[in-house]
């Protein structure tokens, strides 16, 4: 699949290389869901006292996946809805990550394919991995055809991999191996924003001689680290029972962690950024962290929505959630729209860009911008103008899709190929109707996936 | 600026469902969506959006007729603003109408058809024909069809058709010259008709000091606007380029064939409505086709129908016509385009 360029979205708001160490929390609020999972099978009881690296739930639709407590304290179910509360949380340092007992490579044991796969579910890094063609989590006895490490994350506000990578090199080369160890000999894709630069050039003196890691060179411009967008630009189609397997820096780093140390991944690096925060950073947090002793004193003042995950695909946190998710890579602010601008749309527009060229701001050059929630017009029907085909990574006609969808008619969007959208949101953005394009497409995709599901049923 | 907004905030009542006014809620929002951009948020991601919105997409047409309108102005005089505003006024009351009866908001549309539209008709036309003109076309053009996005056809157009047919004395008979008020004389395009020997001067064209609709003498005027919205993308350089080679290539053949007989290239280029067409009208993304192929046939066919009609047939325009069809087609090439576009994506999953 050829690719068009996409957006360079240049905002002010982007997290510096810095990673902050959170103060030791007295209370975690663990969520019962995440983006993909949901823990509904609880396995400690109410007044419990835990150890670290135990297990508080696990998702029975999902091989198991297990919550772990990331440090020790007692369990109360009934605290908060929704949510395992940790109290009397023992204060304990992390230990030393970068110090394995295994030197600068992978241990030779003895375990089994299936052994490995197991100790990396029930540690909890087994998460880390995306099936790269529906983002699900894939079967820990599958066999994929191949895996692609990312270390992009494109979206604006997102953490970067590279910041994670910096100063864990052997770590992550470490876990490369880990995770060719956890294959046959299909291939591992490295794919990396610019071959030629410093890091790069270090990684590949690391992986020098892994014959099975090939890296790939993709350029930073959103949505090009898409899962699904990566494997078709590497050829890679959706097979039935041939998943591609998909997995970030930090989901090496994990691998490595509990392969070496046989120790669960209970810490995150999350981003913090976003207009509204005043100085965005990564924060280095375990999942149940209080959102509140994370937010209110990071941003400013007004009216703010926090997203979990980045300003393109994340979702609006839920008020009632009170921690860190086990999935949250990153944490998005920004302000909600007030202002009305008088006669907004005859300005000459030199501080907004816009994929358009119909603001002055198309003579100056690359400059970061401020945005908020602002819908920025009104909603209207289709005028067929284009863009959104132009901009979409999928190679789909945005506009017609909706059309038919406007119709009701979901078999015809199926014709004109639904299926193929990667959820980017790049053609809501550029719409200048406004419409909400993505949200309509997740819609009729997931209508079709249940449809086939009753259909693989019955038959 | 202030005083405004409290005037709006304060009047808001009596337009909401229990107010005395509630009938013209659309009006109202219109309004103070007009004068200050709405603060409506992003409910889903993505939470942020790109500035660009209908209302600034049409301003950019209504910007670069502007050159077009001024010329006119020039070489018209006086008696066009009462055609504009006349224009706008029935227009925009029809628009209203059915905004109203729908109770849904007011489209942007129609300020480029408004303004569009007597830039099409002979200076001379009378007011009220202005008026019955540019409703039926908002009307019958574009309402019929659900409005703004959904019409087939290029409501300016429609409108000129329908006087064209109703009132075919007025709307080809009396054309003025510009500069000389009161003195009538014939189009170039009519003198064409009569042979290449009263050819007008190609110079004349350019800057339009020749008799014609309100809008189309000047192509100096309207290569500066189209330029512009090539630039800013809000017209597809592909109708534009397959329509301006299509022209000239038929009218270039039929100059070689008959030199006597049939204008050349350069001369249909800037002769007539031609130039208005494909800048302004063509380039109608609703009623056009979407796909890039698509764009490319639709602008040849725009371009040598008009031609075959003012060298072929009894008429000495063939503009309106030629974009009219070209409406008529636009769904079929998109029909080939999007089959050709889905075969190429047969291979992903």
């Amino acid at each position: 699949m050829k690719l068009r360029p996409c957006l360079d979205i240049s905002l002010v708001g982007k997290p510096s290389g810095v990673v902050e160490v959170l103060t030791e929390p007295e209370v975690l609020y663990l969520p019962l869901r995440s983006q993909r999972f949901s823990f509904s099978q609880t396995s400690v009881t109410e007044g419990q006292r835990i150890l670290p690296g135990q297990i508080l739930a696990t998702d029975p639709d999902n091989y198991g996946v297990p919550l772990i407590a990331p440090r020790a304290g007692t369990v109360r179910l009934e605290a908060v809805e929704n949510h395992i509360v940790l109290e009397d949380v023992a204060n304990e340092p992390e230990q030393k990550y970068d110090d394995p007992n295994g030197g600068a490579h992978a241990a030779k044991d003895g375990e089994s394919l299936e052994e490995k796969r197991q100790k990396l579910l029930s540690l909890g890094a087994w998460q880390f991995l995306y099936d790269a063609h529906d983002e699900s989590l894939p079967d820990p006895a599958g066999t994929p055809r191949a895996v692609i490490v990312s270390t992009l994350h494109l979206e604006p506000f997102s953490s970067r991999g590279d910041t994670q990578m910096v100063k864990r090199l052997s770590s992550f080369t470490r876990g490369l191996e880990h995770i060719q160890s956890l294959l046959e000999y299909q291939p591992i894709y490295l794919v990396m924003p610019d071959t030629q630069s410093q890091l790069a050039g270090k990684v590949r003196d690391a992986i020098r001689g892994y014959a099975w890691v090939k890296v790939v060179e993709v350029p930073l411009q959103y949505p090009r680290d898409n899962f699904t967008v990566l494997a078709r630009s590497l050829g890679l189609q959706a097979e039935r029972g041939e998943p591609v397997w998909a997995v970030r820096a930090e989901g090496v780093l994990a691998i490595d962690r509990a392969m070496t140390l046989g120790q669960p991944c209970t810490v995150r690096i999350v981003s913090l950024a976003g207009p509204a925060v005043t100085s965005p950073v990564h924060l280095r947090a375990m999942p149940g962290y209080p959102l509140n002793k994370i937010i209110p004193s990071r941003v400013h003042e007004g009216a703010t929505r926090v997203i979990n995950g980045g300003v393109l695909t994340g979702e609006t946190i839920d008020p009632a959630q009170q921690g860190l998710d086990a999935e949250c890579m990153a944490l998005t602010v920004l302000d909600e729209q007030v202002d009305r601008e008088m006669l907004g749309f005859v300005r000459p527009g030199g501080d907004r860009r816009s994929y358009s060229r119909c603001f002055t701001s198309s003579l100056r050059g690359r400059f970061g911008e401020s945005l908020t929630t602002g819908l920025r017009g009104e909603r209207r029907p289709c005028i067929a103008c284009g863009f959104c085909e132009e901009v979409c990574p999928a190679k789909i006609m945005p506009h017609m899709i909706h059309r038919r969808l406007y119709q009701g008619d979901i078999e015809d969007a199926l014709q004109i190929r639904v299926d193929l959208c990667v959820r980017c949101g790049m053609c809501s953005l550029v719409c200048p109707s406004k419409l909400d394009l993505r949200g309509q497409f997740i819609e009729a995709q997931n209508t079709i996936r249940q449809e086939l599901h009753v259909e693989e049923v019955q038959a | 600026m202030k005083i405004l907004r409290q005037l709006l905030d304060g009047s808001r009542k009596h337009f909401e469902d229990e107010g005395k006014l509630s009938f013209a809620k659309p009006l109202f929002d219109a309004m103070d969506n007009f004068m200050f951009a709405p603060s409506t948020r992003t409910a889903v991601a993505p939470h942020i959006r790109d500035p660009l919105d209908v209302k600034r997409f049409m301003s950019m047409v209504i910007v670069a007729l502007l050159p077009c309108v001024a010329a006119s102005f020039y070489f018209f005089g006086w008696r066009v603003l009462p055609m504009i505003i006349v224009s706008y006024a029935a227009g925009g009351a029809v628009e209203v109408l059915f905004a109203v009866t729908r109770k849904e908001d007011i489209n942007e549309g129609f300020l480029v058809t408004g303004l569009l539209f007597p830039l099409v008709l002979p200076p001379t036309l009378p007011l009220w024909m202005v008026a019955v003109g540019v409703a039926f076309g908002v009307a019958v053009g574009k309402e019929l069809f659900g409005g703004t996005g959904r019409n087939l056809f290029n409501p300016a157009l429609v409108g000129r058709c329908f006087l064209a047919l109703a009132y075919p004395k007025a709307m080809s008979a009396v054309w003025i010259q510009p500069g000389v008020d009161g003195v009538t004389g014939a189009t170039p395009l009519v003198l064409a008709k009569q042979g290449t020997e009263k050819l007008a001067e190609l110079s004349d064209l350019f800057f339009g000091n020749v008799a014609g609709s309100v809008g189309e003498t000047s192509a100096l005027a309207l290569i500066v606007g189209g330029v512009f919205l090539l630039l800013t993308r809000v017209a597809n350089w592909r109708t534009v380029v397959g329509c301006f080679v299509a022209a000239a290539a038929t009218a270039a053949a039929f100059n070689l064939s008959d030199a006597a007989k049939f204008a050349p290239a350069p001369w249909h280029l800037l002769s007539g409505g031609l130039m208005l067409g494909v800048f302004f009208m063509a380039t109608d993304p609703v009623s056009g086709p979407i796909k890039n192929g698509a764009k490319w046939g639709y602008g040849i066919i725009i371009g040598v129908i008009t031609i075959l009609i003012r060298n072929l047939t009894g008429y000495v325009e063939g503009m309106m016509f030629a974009i009219l069809l070209g409406n008529i087609v636009a769904p079929i090439l998109d029909e080939i385009a999007i089959y050709a576009h889905l075969r190429s994506l047969r291979s992903e999953r």
